[in-house]
């Protein structure tokens, strides 16, 4: 089949419908290619949207605390451009007729206040109104942004090409983009469209187990974590993200960017993961939200524990312990506690209090057969089932009771309320990785979003946005970042914006 | 009764979890299968339920 199309988008995902949006607003003609058999990528899981105002003080400010927040690592003209472009994301939204409810409306004085943060880092969950696009049934307001987003974009004449990735783009005798190739993982029919512009929008690397090891130093630990590994994912299972956008820029001479794991600490194994991320077998996802006390293999705490329902945070902490793995550990009286009220209140699975604690641990250890968490009656017995030096453990825990018995907590000034004595048998504990929905970044683009060359030359005709360039938000090398589709969407709008005023000065 | 789902199906696994004696993953396909028609009073329920309970409105019921 041969087809023709100023631009080609690559993936159909929010950056993927966001830039054919916004190419199709400045007349251009768009095909998508989407690898997968439908539309929408991983940000058919999303659910929270943070918006940046349409209002010049306000996009400053945002623009400022994400600048800020990567220490001043990432690329100012790409923040910008999110800034500049976040208010389309909540239009575009609502233009397709999903609802959208303001779960927290930040007015400019408030951007970056901890206390509006829900335990993430403020600048990232304030930057903006807190924003939810409304789902039907069980799922999140994501997966009917990207159907409806489809269905208006062939409306407008946009093509979608399902089940049929995009394996290669052709170069011009000047170094630009003339076509893009697909095959259709059924028929094996070739596709070709003519074209003057690919925006690359392909998302992240997680179901590529090499490319993980290589670019993040972590072992994918699989959904079972049958061969041990460091790191497990939790968005929808088989997402295929295996870097085809990031293999494709690399081959044409892109540069390569950093790629790093976002941030949501996990017990990885069976009994944890269900078919989806949006419903749970059990309450450990709530459970590993809770501000006790977090050791390493030596036994020894290794951050403020308050931070816990800081999923960012704690991976970071948790990615620089020996062998990048960590452990919650709670008592009995603690499992009393935590059966009449929970700390931290988890948005995602909302509960007040856990039921039957001591029930769900023998439920995982015995019916799952989940190797990754412990219930015993003394901590000599946890530390040989889960390779936690007794010595260092029984150290800390000294000192630590010391600090819950005084309400000071010494090392790192924990809030006193969440120092919870370790004392009482059984104890419980449960191991746990570093994680996430996706893999960031690994493309280098310059502030037009173009591909860029290791000498910043940019290839011409060639974009790209979304997940696969958060290494520009955040910063390359990024320090601390996770992937959203309210970051994703923006990023598109602007990518179309720029494949097409490139094709209009050709 | 008998089961059909869209093509737009987003494979998420909502009714996979929920109602896995209908439904399953089919990685090797890409697509959720229908496991059998439901027949007994339980299984209808279960089929109503999971096209309820579907994000997006892709799972469709044939009397």
């Amino acid at each position: 089949m041969n087809l023709t199309a100023d631009i080609v988008i690559m993936g159909s995902g929010a950056a993927g419908y966001s830039a054919a949006d916004a190419a199709l607003q400045k007349g251009k003609t768009v095909v998508i290619f989407e690898k997968r058999p439908f539309q929408g990528g991983v940000a058919n899981c999303a659910i929270q949207y943070i918006v940046v105002r349409n209002e010049k003080a306000y996009q400053d400010k945002a623009f400022h605390l994400l600048y800020e927040y990567g220490n001043y690592n990432g690329n100012p003209k790409v923040i910008r451009r999110y800034v500049d472009n976040s208010w389309r994301t909540r239009e575009f939204i609502e233009r397709l007729g999903v609802k959208m409810e303001v779960a927290d409306a930040v007015p400019l004085e408030d951007l970056g206040a901890p206390e509006r943060a829900d335990g993430f880092p403020p600048a990232i969950n304030v930057h903006g109104d807190d924003t939810h696009a409304l789902g039907r049934g069980r799922g999140h307001g994501g997966a009917l942004v990207g159907l409806y987003a489809m269905r208006d974009i062939i409306k407008r004449g946009g093509t979608y090409l399902l089940d049929t990735p995009l394996t290669d783009i052709k170069l011009d005798e000047n170094g630009a983009v003339c076509e893009a190739i697909g095959v259709h993982n059924k028929t094996k029919e070739e596709v070709h469209v003519s074209c003057k512009a690919v925006i690359i929008c392909a998302g992240g690397v997680q179901d590529d187990p090499e490319m993980i090891r290589e670019h993040t130093g972590f072992t994918y630990t699989g959904k079972d974590a049958p061969n041990g590994g460091n790191v497990t994912f939790n968005c929808f299972p088989n997402t295929k993200q295996t870097g085809d956008g990031h293999k494709l820029a690399w081959k044409l001479g892109g540069a390569v960017g950093n790629i790093s794991i976002e941030g949501h600490d996990m017990i990885p194994g069976p009994g944890i993961e269900t078919s989806t991320a949006w419903i749970t077998y059990n309450q450990f996802k709530i459970m590993t939200e809770q501000p006790y006390l977090w050791v390493n293999k030596r036994g020894e705490r290794f951050f403020d524990e308050s931070l816990s329902n800081n999923h960012i945070s704690t991976c970071r902490g948790i990615r620089n312990q020996p062998d990048r793995v960590s452990y919650m550990i709670f008592d009995d009286d603690t499992r009393k506690h935590l059966e009449e009220k929970v700390d931290y209140f988890y948005f995602v699975f909302p509960a007040e209090k856990l039921t039957d604690v001591r029930g769900q641990f023998k439920d995982l250890i015995e019916n799952w057969g989940n190797k990754h968490v412990f219930m015993a009656d003394t901590l000599e017995e946890i530390c040989a089932q889960a390779g936690i030096s007794e010595e260092g453990l029984k150290k800390t825990i000294d000192r630590y009771n010391g600090f819950a018995a005084s309400g000071v907590d010494e090392e790192f000034d924990k809030p006193a309320q969440y120092l919870r004595p370790v004392k009482k048998g059984p104890f419980y504990c449960m191991r746990i990785y570093c994680g996430g929905y996706n893999t960031i970044g690994g493309i280098r683009i310059n502030g037009d979003m173009q591909v860029i060359k290791e000498n910043f030359d940019p290839i011409p005709g060639l974009f790209a946005a979304g997940d696969n360039v958060l290494n520009e938000l955040y910063g390359n090398p990024i320090i601390a970042g996770l992937g959203a589709a309210y970051f994703a969407m923006p990023l598109g709008f602007a990518a179309g914006d720029c494949a097409s005023e490139y094709i209009d000065r050709l | 009764m008998k089961i059909e789902i869209k093509d737009y199906c987003i494979r998420c696994g909502i009714c996979v979890g929920l109602y896995p004696e209908l439904f399953a993953h089919n990685f090797e396909e890409d697509c959720i299968d229908v496991l059998k028609d439901p027949d007994t009073d339980e299984l209808k329920q279960q089929a109503r339920d999971a096209a309820r309970d579907c994000a997006v409105t892709a799972i469709f019921l044939e009397k």
